[in-house]
C-alpha cells in the first residue's frame, strides 16, 4: 500500500489501492482546500516531491497542463499515488484535522 | 420588449461523455434526444424543443449558449443592433450549423469572451406529457426528473459591457444587482438579467474570461430541490452548496458538479418579475447574505470554483 506523506506535517496515510490523495486525507480524519472534486476547477492542485500519481479519470489538460504535470503538480481530488509519495501543499491548501478520533486512528 | 423567449440551450464541454451521460440521464434525468459526433443532446421533460443541454467530450466549461427569439423577423434587428453596438462580432449562422437549430445570429462578446446565439426555432419533439388532455408529470421520471433549463450565470472581466449589450441589442432588463457600494463610483459585481418574467434568463459575474460558474435548471419547489439532495447523495454527486435560499431572486437552491467539474444549479422559487419592477440592489457588505441566505457567509469553492 502507497504511503501519502504531507510535506512539514505528522500526517501519514496508508492508501487503499486505488484511492486518492484526497480519499486518504479524509478518511484519516483531515480536510483540505477542494474545489468541483471532479478534476475540472484545478482548485486542489498540489506539489508531489516524491513518488509519482495516475488518474483513474480524464483530466482536461486546460486544467492539469502537460507541463505541470512534468513539473510534478497533481490534482488531489483525482490523482492516484502509485508508490509511496509525498506531497509538499503551499499555504492555501489549508490542511486541517476535522476529525481527531480518525486521524488517532489512522496513526495507528 | 425583448425578442428573446429563454435561454434554449447550453453548450458545454465535459472530460468523459460517457460519465456526463450518466449524470445528465440517469441522476438529472433528463431525456437523451441524440448522440452523435462525439456529442450528446439532452431536454427536459417539460421542454418540447429538441434540447436544451449539449455536451462535448474535450475539456471543460462552456462552448456557448443559445436564446430562442420570437420568430425569424426578430433576427435582423438583433443582426442590426449587435453590429451597431460595435464590441461584438457578429455573424449569421444557416440552419444545421447546429444539429436541430434554425438559422440565426451568433455573438461573440470579447468583454467577456463568450457566445450566444439567436434562433427562432429548433426541431420539435414535444413534451412528454403531451399536449391533449396532460397528467402533471411523466409517471416514470429517472432521478431528479430536471423539467427545463433556467438560466446560466457566466464570468467574464468587462460585464458592464456585456450588460448593456443585452440591454441595448436584445432588451434584457437587470431585475438584480450587486455592487460594491452605493456611491456613484460604485463598481457592479454581478448582474441579472431577464427577457422574460424569469426573474433571471442570464447572470453575468465580474471575473476572468471565458468561465462558466453555472448553468441551472428550473425545479417545482422546495420539495423537489431537497430531494435532488438525497439523490445526489445517493449517486455521489459532489455538493458545493445548499439546499439553501439565496436572497438574490428568493430562489430556492443546491449547486452541485457534473463529473467534468461543470457546477450545476437545480433552481426553485424566485419571484415573478416584470419590466416595470424596481431593480434589486444588493451591496458588498450584504453579499453573502444575498447569495446565501441562511449561511450569510460565503464559501470559498462557491466564489472561486469554476471551469
Amino acid at each position: 500500500m502507497p504511503r501519502l506523506t504531507v510535506a512539514d506535517s505528522d500526517v501519514e496515510v496508508l492508501l487503499k489501492p486505488g484511492e486518492t490523495i484526497l480519499g486518504g486525507l479524509h478518511r484519516a480524519g483531515y480536510a483540505a482546500r477542494t474545489g468541483c472534486l471532479r478534476g475540472g476547477c484545478g482548485v486542489c492542485k498540489v506539489e508531489v516531491t516524491q513518488g509519482s500519481v495516475t488518474y483513474a479519470e480524464t483530466v482536461a489538460e486546460t486544467v492539469l497542463t502537460p507541463e505541470e504535470r512534468t513539473s510534478g503538480i497533481c490534482l488531489i481530488c483525482r490523482a492516484v499515488p502509485q508508490e509511496d509519495t509525498v506531497i509538499a501543499p503551499r499555504p492555501e491548501f489549508k490542511l486541517r484535522c476535522v476529525a481527531p478520533f480518525l486521524a488517532a486512528l489512522a496513526r495507528k | 420588449m425583448s425578442d428573446v423567449l429563454r435561454m434554449g440551450y447550453v453548450h458545454a464541454r465535459v472530460t468523459d461523455l460517457a460519465r456526463a451521460k450518466d449524470h445528465y440521464a440517469n441522476t438529472l434525468g433528463l431525456y437523451p434526444t441524440l448522440e452523435e459526433d462525439g456529442k450528446l443532446y439532452f431536454k427536459g421533460w417539460d421542454e418540447w424543443d429538441h434540447h436544451s443541454v449539449v455536451l462535448e467530450e474535450g475539456g471543460v466549461g462552456a462552448v456557448k449558449f443559445g436564446f430562442k427569439v420570437w420568430g425569424a423577423d426578430a433576427l435582423d434587428g438583433i443582426e442590426k443592433r449587435a453590429q451597431q453596438f460595435g464590441d461584438c462580432t457578429v455573424t449569421r449562422m444557416s440552419a444545421g450549423d447546429n444539429r436541430e437549430v434554425s438559422d440565426g445570429v451568433r455573438v461573440h462578446l470579447p468583454c467577456i469572451d463568450h457566445t450566444f446565439e439567436f434562433y427562432h426555432s429548433m426541431t420539435e419533439v414535444g413534451l412528454e406529457v403531451g399536449t391533449h388532455n396532460p397528467d402533471a408529470f411523466p409517471r416514470h421520471l429517472v432521478g431528479v426528473g430536471a423539467p427545463m433549463l433556467d438560466h446560466a450565470l457566466v464570468m467574464g472581466e468587462d460585464i458592464d459591457t456585456a450588460a448593456r449589450f443585452f440591454a441595448e441589442v436584445v432588451d434584457f432588463y437587470t431585475t438584480e444587482r450587486a455592487q460594491t457600494d452605493l456611491s456613484d463610483e460604485h463598481q457592479t459585481i454581478a448582474y441579472w438579467l431577464s427577457a422574460s418574467q424569469k426573474v433571471h434568463d442570464i447572470a453575468l459575474l465580474r471575473g476572468e474570461n471565458g468561465k462558466l460558474h453555472h448553468f441551472a435548471f428550473q425545479m417545482r419547489d422546495w420539495n423537489d430541490i431537497l430531494h435532488a439532495a438525497d439523490l445526489f447523495a445517493m449517486d455521489d454527486v459532489p455538493i458545493d452548496v445548499g439546499p439553501t435560499r439565496h436572497g438574490i431572486t428568493r430562489g430556492e437552491t443546491i449547486y452541485f458538479f457534473d463529473p467534468a467539474g461543470n457546477r450545476n444549479e437545480t433552481f426553485a422559487g424566485g419571484y415573478t418579475s416584470y419590466r416595470d419592477r424596481p431593480t434589486i440592489i444588493w451591496t458588498a457588505d450584504q453579499l453573502a447574505k444575498g447569495i446565501f441566505y441562511h449561511a450569510r457567509e460565503l464559501k470559498e469553492s462557491f466564489t472561486s470554483v469554476y471551469t
